[in-house]
């Protein structure tokens, strides 16, 4: 009975996120391709890094409003340590590890930020932990923006890409002839894709193991957790750390899916996007948040057409604002009328949380 | 080695400017059962919290064993064989029933991350056992019919009985129920009263904070009376019955 | 350093009512209000539209005239608009919420969506860039020991009325008792005939209206600002958490300590050349008070039991 609801549902959010993409057929009859494999791209990154914000919130009950800091731990420790260019003077730098190690590397310092930032977590009630990370995460962008000499501040990096994109297979540059799209941003893509199906295999494997079942035991009572021998500081530093690392690949993608990093890039509102798409998938459920953040996206990628209503010749700030205007109603909506979003157990709803 | 199960010497508790507990010594022994009474505010559940490591005293010593855990965080003191419960229950609302038991049988090498992504047949036997352990607990308690109901269905009652449940099922040497009858029905009362009995008698020692006089003169071996934070009286039921301060600190200060 | 110290006074002062603004609802209704912030942007915004000459046309998609009226008159109306605004927040969508049983991280979560809805309806409808209040510019004089403009004194001196008119309200009026009492408790409050509802509701008008002061205090020192209520949250938090959450008295010396540190460790040596970076010292400052004693400086520890 209960699995037969809970399939019903998926078949439900099966047939919305097709229509979705249809929708983009729909509306585009030209070029509906590469707008389709430029929102799938960001739809694959995002997910990602849902994926890992669920880990925090829906598997551990942790409010962190800090995701894009971690994202950003991820992506400026990987791409200073390969071959790229920083700064004002876009001061070359022409050494650097082979891209797969500084990935793994990137990810553990992702995770090991996330370790730090969990720290305070040891005594602190969930809506501290959400001023603390999201501080946290002010300062982190504050420091990357000062710290020229290492980040290349406000003037960003760039010249990586060649890093990923000289192992680009050659099937997606005929393709990309034929059928008139970006192939540097298909082949992130398709890595995004590829590195979300593996993350999932783990985090299935883990949800239902021993490990899983601890971590969702301390989501419900820590006070019980404890009062049973267990650690619960050091599980949900580690539900931290695995959440920080997936957020850290995904942050890692995302730089390369822009081709150049700006300090703009991981603000406080990429943190409130990946919500509002774990929110829309569903909070705890594990592929929630893919079907989430394709449905997520098309609706950023189409509401331009609704922008134009409102402002005849918006200009790309209204256009922004626009898009953040409707994902703020988004959240909001949905933390109200339906808080278990699209895949979310009803039962295993954080609602009453206090 | 001291013989006795715990020991308090000198312990001091205060929030702002209120004792909440000031005891001078307190001694237990192995395999009694012993309530804890005393009104309203006596401090009877921070005491509970100050020997299960919950809060920390502001002076004085505790030893368990005859080993000192004055400073220890509550999962070591559970994992030395001290095992407690809540006055007001905490089970793990959004898991099952068997959830709730399986991860509170559940060893800490077994809850391990690399063990849980290497999945070793080793973790899937010792699951397998533990499984069959819950189930055999559930039974015990007859409520093995819920064991896929998550336990925010359970009635009051049920959680008591779930709590107990979690709490045995790793084999404790000792048990502090915070008032394991609060709002139960006095049925399931009957039921639990007679399985704490049964729990004392296996062996295991057990010390309880519990409102329900009559059951705790009926059931206890030895009765210890707090008061504004201080032991005013200690010894068995019939000496407590008797006693001048106890029925002054009941009915003295509390007569509304 | 002590040159900055009047600028760090400015600074405290608009963090300081903001704070205890936010501090005051959080201790009623256990709301962590991250739509705090617009509704500071919302008083200087309002400000701005009722005090701007008629002529002005940046605002509001060209299609509104702003009002011309005297200044003082402005910010009072902008202060009465924001509390009506907080009042109506109330009752459209945290009172559903509450009698809904919904719990405190959702309703954290919908004040977030919230939060970042109302910043773009102002970049969207209001105003995409920078504004300044029609006032003329005035020289720096000294001060003691510091120096700012003859207006911003003025502001600092209402500033400090105004703290202590609350202090007083909330420690000898009826009012401010019963705001105690439901912090304490709501069940106890609606048992004694304290109406819990009438309660948060002034809580909410109130809280409002001080955001709004501190929205006005902000634009008349700095300048307006869609996204300046987003800006200064964090510094908010800051000096709440420091003060210790949920206690008036705290955040307002919570909110001064942060907005003086803020200013002033821009003259710390090894900021020279980082000035961007002054929010992140406050901002550490803040983690580092919360791991060591997390009731902040002036909160009480929660009993457990």
């Amino acid at each position: 009975m209960n699995s037969l609801l809970i399939s019903k549902r998926f078949i439900f959010t099966v047939v919305i996120t097709s229509l979705s993409i249809y929708l983009v057929f729909l509306l585009n009859p030209e070029g509906a391709l590469r707008i389709l494999i430029n929102l799938l791209t960001f739809a694959g990154i995002y997910g990602l890094s849902a994926i890992g914000l669920n880990v925090h919130f829906g598997w551990t009950g942790l409010l962190n409003f800090g995701h894009a800091s971690f994202m950003g731990m991820g992506a400026y420790v990987t791409l200073l340590l390969m071959p790229h260019a920083a700064g004002r003077e876009g001061e070359v730098t022409t050494t650097g590890l082979p891209i797969i190690i500084a990935v793994f590397v990137g990810i553990a310092a992702a995770a090991l930020f996330g370790l730090l930032l969990g720290l305070p977590a040891i005594r602190l009630r969930g809506d501290y932990l959400a001023i603390v990370t999201i501080a946290a995460a002010e300062i982190f962008r504050l420091l990357v923006r000062d710290l020229e000499s290492i980040t290349g501040g406000v003037y960003g990096i760039i010249s990586y890409t060649e890093n990923l994109q000289k192992f680009r297979p050659e099937f997606i540059n005929s393709l990309s002839l034929s059928y008139e799209f970006a192939p540097s941003q298909a082949w992130v893509g398709i890595i995004a894709w590829v590195s979300i199906i593996l993350t999932l295999f783990l985090l299935k494997r883990l949800n239902s193991s021993p490990w899983g079942r601890a971590l969702r035991a301390v989501r419900e009572d820590e006070d019980a957790v404890r009062a049973m021998g267990k650690n619960a500081v050091w599980l949900k530093l580690q539900s931290f750390m695995l959440g920080a690392g997936i957020a850290g690949l995904s942050g890692v993608l995302l730089a390369f899916n822009y081709g150049s990093l700006e300090t703009t890039v991981f603000v406080p509102l990429l943190t409130f996007y990946v919500w509002a798409i774990m929110i829309l998938g569903g909070v705890g459920s594990l592929t929630g948040p893919i079907f989430g953040s394709i449905i997520f996206w098309v609706i950023i990628s189409e509401t331009d057409r609704l922008a134009y209503i409102f402002f005849e010749n918006a200009n790309g700030q209204q256009l922004a604002g626009f898009r953040f205007l409707l994902v703020g109603l988004l959240i909001m909506l949905l933390m109200i009328f339906r808080p278990s979003g699209l895949l979310g157990k009803k039962e295993e709803l954080l609602l009453d949380v206090k | 080695m001291s013989s006795n199960l715990l020991e308090v010497k000198n312990l001091k508790k205060s929030f702002g400017g209120l004792q909440a507990v000031d005891i001078k010594e307190l001694k237990f022994k192995k395999n009694q059962l012993t309530s804890i009474i005393g009104p309203n505010g006596a401090g009877k559940t921070t005491f509970f919290d100050l020997i299960s490591g919950f809060q920390t005293a502001d002076s004085g010593d505790i030893f368990l064993n005859g080993d000192d855990i004055s400073n220890s965080h509550p999962y070591q003191i559970a994992r030395m064989g001290m095992i407690r419960t809540f006055q007001l229950t905490k089970v793990f609302d959004r898991m099952t029933v068997l959830e709730n038991l399986m991860f509170s049988g559940s060893s800490v090498t077994n809850d391990s991350f690399t063990k849980s992504i290497i999945n070793t047949k080793k973790q899937r036997n010792y699951e397998i056992e533990l499984k069959d352990k819950s189930y055999e607990i559930m039974e015990d308690l007859n409520i093995s019919h819920m064991a896929d109901s998550y336990a925010r269905e359970l009635s009051g009652g049920q959680k008591k009985l779930l709590e107990l449940a979690r709490s045995i099922i790793n084999n404790p040497d000792t048990l502090l129920l915070d008032e394991p009858l609060a709002g139960v029905n006095p049925k399931l009362a009957e039921d639990l009263l007679g399985l704490i009995q049964k729990l004392a008698s296996s062996g295991i020692s057990i010390l309880m904070v519990e409102h329900n006089i009559e059951a705790v003169m009926k059931i206890s071996e030895r009765i210890v009376v707090l008061s504004e934070g201080t032991l005013i009286a200690d010894g068995s039921p019939n000496e407590i019955r008797n006693d001048q301060n106890v029925i002054e600190a009941y009915l003295g200060k509390d007569d509304g | 350093m002590l040159d900055q110290l009047g600028n760090g006074l400015l600074l405290g002062i608009i963090i300081s009512v903001a704070s205890v603004a936010l501090s005051l609802l959080y201790g009623v209704t256990r709301i962590v209000n991250f739509a705090h912030g617009e509704i500071i942007a919302l008083g200087a915004i309002a400000t701005l539209f009722f005090s701007s000459p008629i002529d002005y046309r940046i605002l509001f998609l060209d299609k509104f005239s702003p009002l011309g009226l005297n200044f003082a008159l402005s910010c009072i109306l902008a202060v009465i608009v924001c509390g009506l605004f907080g009042g109506l927040l109330e009752l459209i969508l945290f009172r559903p919420l509450r009698k809904g049983n919904v719990g405190n991280i959702a309703v954290l979560v919908v004040t977030i969506g919230l939060s970042i809805f109302i910043r773009h309806l102002y970049l969207l409808f209001a105003t995409g860039k920078v504004q300044n209040f029609p006032l003329e510019l005035q020289r720096r004089q000294t001060y003691l020991f510091f120096d700012m403009t003859p207006r911003n004194l003025k502001v600092l001196i209402i500033g400090i009325l105004v703290m202590i008119l609350i202090g007083l309200l909330l420690t000898y009026t009826k009012l401010g008792k019963a705001m105690r009492a439901v912090r304490d408790s709501e069940e106890l409050s609606s048992v004694s005939g304290i109406n819990s509802d009438n309660i948060i509701l002034i809580t909410w008008i109130s809280s409002s209206m001080l955001a709004g002061l501190a929205g006005v205090f902000q634009a008349t020192i700095n300048d307006v600002r869609w996204n300046m209520g987003f800006l200064i949250l964090l510094l908010i938090f800051a000096g709440t958490v420091l003060g210790g959450i949920g206690t008036s008295f705290g955040a307002m010396v919570g909110g001064l300590i942060i907005g003086i540190l803020v200013q002033v460790s821009v003259g710390l040596p090894f900021m020279e050349g980082h000035t961007e970076a002054k929010n992140a010292v406050a901002l550490g400052i803040m983690i580092v008070i919360l791991l060591f004693r997390p009731q902040g400086i002036f909160g009480q520890k929660e009993r457990i039991s």
